[in-house]
């Protein structure tokens, strides 16, 4: 923001989760990315004459799911309305959404904005079918309808956020929320998140001005920058005496910039009625109980508690935190005995590094949380040092056996035998005498060296302390 | 009736209108909305709102898909195809 002390800005965001289910909203056609075109379709979601809409009960979960993460009001009833438009990819020229009851209002998410908490208001959820997807060629267009009538969480918030970062924060919060709970993938690319924003500018302590909407906003970093330009675009007009125009633009990511969308003038009468096709749905005590089984910690409130409780710090709490999946496995660990910061480490470090280079997730890798733990408690034991524990981790994923065993089977365990140990020093010791001449002169530069020789006699497995100490006793 | 709101009803409904056509529409629709005015007057405050007559219990079907066996027959429907996309003018 330019004039930061001149102008407020304010920025609220629609945001479009598909949710993952087997069928779609109303009938029994496939949900799935990627299929051939126009193959999960069927006379309900194409809007052929006789047809009746059926309500999956598992979108409905999923749906108020969320509606609960988000701390909404959960709709007792709720119900559906049809929303009157035409356009190529709505087959029936009514989307079925929801209008006068949602199903979730009056909610919040916190994000976190340079190390400060900033609570946003949720003005509410609702639950609606997604259209077909078009592909615009030349003067043709061609229509898929495969996504037509897949269950569409949209997540309306308040104007309470001012900066095109801070709504790529919440896009990414949103994001982990959702796939915490197991209702979506977040999945920017594929679509299955969408994003469109309001903006408006307005003299300090003035309150909203007046309402910019942008779309198209397919990415969380065009989200930053289209914001951030609108930002700056309407400041500008205010700045030179000018009035924003209440309009609609697209983001252009060609050419950096929010162009403005030609829109007909009656374009959002959209004549919502109740859809008679379908009843009101009302929540049950089942309903509301099969939720409370289904609700889980929420990632900011699981990175607080890791960094708070288990003394890890903020950063490998955020990559840890990052799935639900990878902060089940880290606490696993923990179960076994195994201290925080030292799992944090290595699963941020080593076991991060062979986990990338084999593709595997932490959970489905050789190393199961009880080999993590085995390993980490040899260390502890004085058993083996850091160096050969790495040799060790790296041989759990190429052999899937247990670090115990593989230190028995490749004789990896530490050198502590003082007399073993003082044989190897001796020997190095009478192999180096150039060496052991310059540190007698008081030259204490070759010790190093020393060690080294003794450590790569041993194959790697002298206790260190034990060897240093030993040469001391000898030159000291 | 507004002659003005008969046009945008129109517009809205995407149904090219005949200036001829709107003195008689014009008086037919609004018998229909003063039929709706009649109904208004009914007392209902001591009703609950509903949207369905006698549906009390949820509808709900369960998560599980069908394969679309209509797909292809749905398709040739369409009067131009590519592939298995449907060809439609650029409404861009
Ligand atoms: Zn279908």
């Amino acid at each position: 923001m330019r004039y930061p002390t001149k102008y407020d800005s304010f920025v609220g965001l629609e945001i479009h989760v598909q949710l993952t289910t087997e069928s779609k909203i109303f009938c029994g056609c496939r949900n799935r990315f990627g299929d051939e075109p126009n193959t999960n379709v069927c006379p309900v979601c194409m809007g052929l004459p006789g047809s009746l809409p059926s309500l999956n009960q598992e979108a409905m979960s999923k749906a108020y799911l969320v509606a609960k993460a988000l701390h909404c009001d959960l709709a007792d009833t709720c119900l559906f309305e049809r929303k009157n438009y035409f356009y190529p990819d709505l087959p029936k020229n009514y989307q079925i959404s929801q209008f006068a009851k949602p199903l979730g209002t009056n909610g919040w998410i916190d994000i976190v904005v340079d190390g400060v908490t900033k609570r946003v208001r949720i003005h509410e959820c609702h639950l609606e079918e997604d259209a077909g997807k078009m592909i615009h060629a030349g003067d043709m267009s061609l229509v898929d309808y495969n996504r037509t009538g897949t269950p569409l969480l949209e997540i309306v918030t308040e104007p309470d956020l001012n900066l095109g970062e801070e709504a790529e924060i919440l896009i990414h919060e949103l994001r982990r929320i959702v796939r915490y709970l197991g209702v979506s993938d977040g999945n920017m690319d594929e679509g299955s998140m969408r994003c469109d924003a309001n903006v408006s500018v307005n003299t300090k302590g003035a309150g909203l001005g007046r309402k910019v909407e942008v779309k198209n906003l397919n990415s969380s970093r065009f989200v930053r920058l289209s914001l951030n330009y609108e930002i700056d675009r309407q400041t500008e007009i205010l700045e030179d005496g000018g009035t924003v125009v209440q309009e609609t633009r697209l983001w252009n990511e060609n050419r950096d910039q929010t162009i403005v969308m030609r829109s007909k003038e009656n374009a959002n009468d959209y004549r919502y009625f109740p859809e008679p096709d379908l009843p009101p749905f009302r929540t049950t005590p089942e309903f509301l109980a099969d939720l409370e089984t289904r609700i889980v910690e929420l990632p900011l409130d699981r990175r607080v508690r890791l960094v708070s409780t288990l003394g890890i710090s903020q950063t490998q709490a955020e990559v840890i935190g990052e799935e639900k999946a990878n902060a089940d496995y880290f606490e696993k660990v923990l179960e076994y005995g195994a201290d925080g910061p030292t799992v944090a480490t290595w699963m941020t470090g080593d076991v991060q590094k062979l986990l990338n280079r084999t593709g595997q997730s932490a959970a489905e890798s050789p190393l199961t949380p009880e080999r993590f733990a085995e390993l980490l408690t040899l260390m502890a034991e004085g058993k083996i040092h850091g160096k050969i524990a790495k040799t060790i981790l790296e041989l759990v994923f190429e052999k899937n056996k247990n670090p115990r065993v593989i230190m028995a089977e490749q004789g990896l365990e530490q050198m502590n035998d003082s007399g073993e140990l003082a044989k190897l020093v001796s020997q190095v010791l009478v192999d180096n005498p150039v060496a052991v001449e310059q540190i007698k002169a008081g030259d204490t530069k070759p010790m190093g060296f020393l060690m080294g020789q003794v450590m790569k006699a041993s194959g790697g497995r002298a206790e260190p302390g034990m060897v240093q100490k030993m040469l001391k006793e000898h030159l000291g | 009736m507004d002659i003005a709101e008969l046009y945008t009803t129109a517009e809205l409904a995407q149904i090219k209108l005949e200036d001829s056509e709107v003195e008689s529409l014009g008086g037919e629709v609004s018998q229909m909305v003063a039929y709706f005015k009649k109904m208004m007057e009914v007392s209902v405050d001591a009703l609950e709102p509903t949207t369905h007559a006698f549906i009390k219990k949820n509808r709900l079907r369960p998560d599980t898909f069908h394969p679309s066996t209509l797909a292809d027959d749905i398709l040739e429907q369409s009067p131009d195809l590519e592939d298995r996309f449907i060809c439609i003018p650029n409404v861009l």
